[in-house]
């Protein structure tokens, strides 16, 4: 059993395709889609995004946006949408250790807040960066358009 | 009578000219075809999140949020999106003109602007408008970020203040090359006819919340749905902008041809005339000569 899964940015379309299961970070926790799922409409968090068609497994990063689950479509509006070999690691990283050096200094609340979000941005692309180069994962390169 | 060096240097400056507007003439018309593609890539965004807002709009009332609010109408922004530069042809100033004529159907109201274009910010200082908003040197390949400071003015003004009564915005749409039209649209308080299902469309069973107030899902959506629409009247500018330089460029190639023909001519007259000159110059001289 599967369904239609859209992604899509701002600025292009990513992805159309026929899959099997998505998992999702939502503002109110992680949640599985298969189909025939219930309508619902949630907000999305900083996360990683999971797609899986027969065998396959794809992992995207998302920040943000809205989803909207129908019993036979999914689809994602996402402020950041990356594939997970688009990530740029040593963005990331550096992005990281910024924010966690500014972080240890006062500021202000709505500052720090900024920085608490980037600091996350930047952890979980490092995270899916990680599984990638890790021995064993089974994480494939997904499919939909490079960058431009 | 101008000397032939003259006519010379003029000629190798025209011919300069030339390459130079052959060369911005294909620039610009490589540019258009990337400004339209974008354009074309994001309707997707723009379409699902329509198709969203229909649903959800089947059910909630959209009528308590602020974006709907139909209020008397004292101050308007206006969205102004013009170019950067120049050599664009007529499209700035048509549009200019337009929002001079908009402005002038409706004296009872003030206007305040935020502009997106170089060109667009200094009409309105020239006009001595109030200017709430400067956003400039947008690239065309650039991100959505980079307008967004323009969208973030008006929700401030329109929906956090509640300054401005309506907001609407001007851009120059694209029809073909050789056609591009001011255009003018009213972006705020969105039409909740704008979300009528179309006829036909799915309509599936109730929507849960997650967080379970649609408000907050509202909240979340209808920015990115006003973001999406500037975005792509910015995009849409862009194509407009390189097909209007395109058409200028190619004029001004025409010209420049036009001029070279007509100098090479004299040029190739004057020449004539100085060797015929020399000619019976030395020849009268030899028989002078002669008859001595």
């Amino acid at each position: 059993m599967s369904f239609q899964l859209t992604l899509v940015t701002q600025e292009k379309s990513l992805l159309t395709e026929v899959v099997d299961f998505v998992q999702a970070k939502g503002v109110e926790g992680e949640f599985g889609v298969l189909t025939g799922h219930t309508p619902f409409l949630t907000l999305l968090d900083v996360g990683e995004f999971i797609v899986r068609k027969g065998e396959s497994t794809y992992a995207y990063f998302v920040a943000g946006g809205i989803v909207e689950v129908l019993p036979h479509q999914v689809t994602v509006l996402a402020d950041i949408l990356e594939r997970e070999d688009e990530i740029d690691a040593g963005r990331a990283e550096k992005a990281r250790n910024n924010a966690e050096k500014a972080l240890k200094e006062p500021m202000a609340e709505d500052t720090r807040v900024l920085y608490q979000q980037a600091y996350r941005r930047a952890s979980v692309r490092l995270r899916l960066v990680a599984r990638r180069s890790a021995p064993g994962g089974n994480i494939q390169t997904p499919p939909g358009t490079g960058p431009n | 009578m101008a000397s032939l060096r003259s006519i010379r240097t003029r000629i190798k400056s025209v011919k300069n000219t030339r390459q130079i507007t052959k060369a911005m003439e294909m620039v610009a018309s490589a540019k258009m075809r990337r400004a339209q593609q974008r354009v074309l890539d994001t309707r997707p965004y723009a379409d699902r999140i329509h198709e969203i807002l229909v649903r959800m709009g089947t059910r909630s009332s959209f009528s308590t949020h602020p974006y709907f609010q139909v209020k008397p109408v004292k101050k308007v922004g206006i969205v102004l999106v013009s170019t950067d530069r120049g050599l664009c042809g007529p499209i700035n100033s048509n549009l200019f003109r337009s929002i001079l004529k908009f402005m002038g159907e409706r004296p009872e109201v003030e206007f305040e602007f935020v502009t997106i274009g170089k060109k667009g910010r200094d009409f309105v200082r020239r006009s001595g408008r109030k200017l709430v908003g400067v956003v400039d040197g947008v690239k065309d390949r650039g991100p959505i970020t980079e307008i967004l400071p323009a969208t973030q003015v008006v929700i401030e003004e329109f929906a956090d203040k509640g300054e401005w009564q309506e907001v609407w915005i001007f851009y120059t749409q694209f029809i073909s090359i050789m056609s591009q039209k001011p255009m003018m649209e009213r972006i705020l308080p969105i039409k909740p006819e704008h979300l009528q299902p179309k006829e036909g469309a799915e309509l599936s069973g109730e929507y849960l919340y997650e967080p379970d107030d649609s408000r907050e899902i509202l909240d979340v959506l209808l920015p990115r749905y006003f973001e999406t629409i500037i975005f792509q009247r910015v995009l849409e500018n862009f194509a407009s902008e390189y097909s209007a330089r395109m058409v200028a460029m190619k004029n001004a190639t025409t010209n420049a041809k036009e001029v070279i023909y007509g100098l090479t001519l004299t040029y190739n007259k004057l020449r004539q005339a100085n060797i015929t000159k020399e000619i019976s110059e030395i020849s009268s001289g030899a028989e002078a000569i002669q008859q001595g």
